[in-house]
């Protein structure tokens, strides 16, 4: 298939926002977003960005039933490993369900792999929900380990009500 | 005890940083893993564009427990972003000199770290744990933290560099 893999631009937000939505009803959990279009034009094109996007584009004459041509991304930003160094977390990946098995996720993918290595990256790391078989199954092709199951890791979170607590010296 | 300091890490405590650094790797029986050296340190946190922050914790010369080392305390911290919910502040080692613990030190680091996400309008503070640090993980939920693993289901996912060339290579 015909596929061009690009940065996203400012106005890829509209795109972005909407394949957010969709990647969210996926994983069942699209009431969660609080993100709005906008929230994704500051947080991500501004001076000091928060992300950074890239976007898989079909030609006009492959575009989508509902007449999409931007039909995958993916939302990536720089993190680091106090033991490696730089790294790349790579946050969200996404491709239309009518696009997918044609090499876009994998072409994604590998976009995030050369960016992250340009900018100096030892690794790439991300997550997946233990019930998204199809999702563990690309990943393990890629050669992408596990770190939750072989090294025991889990993802902790402190948020609402918990953070501000915290902030104030409560316990 | 209790005369101890918080403050922003500077350049010169970078030697202190590593030594802390390798010292949580050690309690994680994971020290042969850091291959960080004080060079990257210093060129990834106090460059143009920082990969990560840091607090330290000092303590006054009259304090020092153990001979020659006035930082006794650190964590590393980065921004990180949820496309559903925004900013989030990840962070990444948190950790104090076994001479010093029970005084406080870590609740007040982690105090800072919060008040921190707060004020840059962070929805939440994210980080991981291995399981079998169940004093680590008693600590944290004791302060409202969750395991999103558990709960959740979310496993962190990892690409070295060897697999990340080949996956950058394929077009």
């Amino acid at each position: 298939m015909d596929f061009t893999i690009r940065a996203a631009t400012l106005e890829d937000c509209k795109d972005i926002s909407r394949m957010i939505l969709e990647l969210a009803e996926h994983e069942k959990v699209s009431d969660q977003i609080k993100i709005t279009q906008r929230d994704l034009e500051q947080d991500g094109f501004s001076k000091n960005p928060f992300f950074h996007g890239i976007i898989a584009e079909v030609p006009e004459h492959l575009k989508s039933r509902d007449g999409h041509t931007k039909v995958g991304y993916s939302l990536y930003f720089y993190t680091y490993s106090s033991w490696k160094g730089r790294a790349v977390y790579m946050e969200d990946l996404y491709v239309m369900p009518e696009f997918r098995g044609k090499g876009i996720g994998q072409a994604l993918m590998a976009k995030v792999s050369q960016l992250g290595l340009a900018a100096g990256c030892n690794q790439l790391n991300f997550t997946v929900l233990d019930w998204n078989k199809s999702s563990l199954d690309f990943y393990r092709k890629q050669g992408c380990w596990d770190v939750t199951s072989e090294l025991g890791y889990h993802c902790m979170r402190c948020e609402g009500d918990a953070l501000e607590h915290l902030a104030q010296g409560d316990l | 005890m209790a005369n101890f300091n918080l403050r922003k890490a500077e350049p010169k405590d970078v030697p202190d940083i590593l030594r802390l650094i390798k010292e949580l790797a050690k309690y994680e029986e994971m020290e042969d893993q850091v291959i960080l050296t004080e060079k990257d340190l210093l060129e990834d946190g106090f460059g143009d564009h920082p990969f990560y922050h840091c607090v330290v914790a000092d303590v006054p010369v009259e304090h020092q427990k153990v001979e020659g080392y006035s930082v006794i305390g650190f964590a590393m911290y980065y921004f990180t972003y949820d496309p559903w919910i925004g900013k989030l502040l990840y962070l990444e080692d948190f950790y104090v000199m076994r001479e010093y613990r029970g005084f406080g030190i870590g609740s007040e680091i982690l105090k800072t770290l919060s008040d921190t996400a707060v004020k840059n309008r962070c929805s939440s503070m994210h980080f991981i744990v291995a399981e079998s640090n169940k004093a680590s993980i008693d600590f944290y939920k004791r302060r409202g933290a969750s395991d999103l693993s558990l709960q959740e289901g979310w496993r962190l996912f990892r690409i070295d560099k060897e697999n990340l060339l080949k996956m950058s290579a394929e077009e």
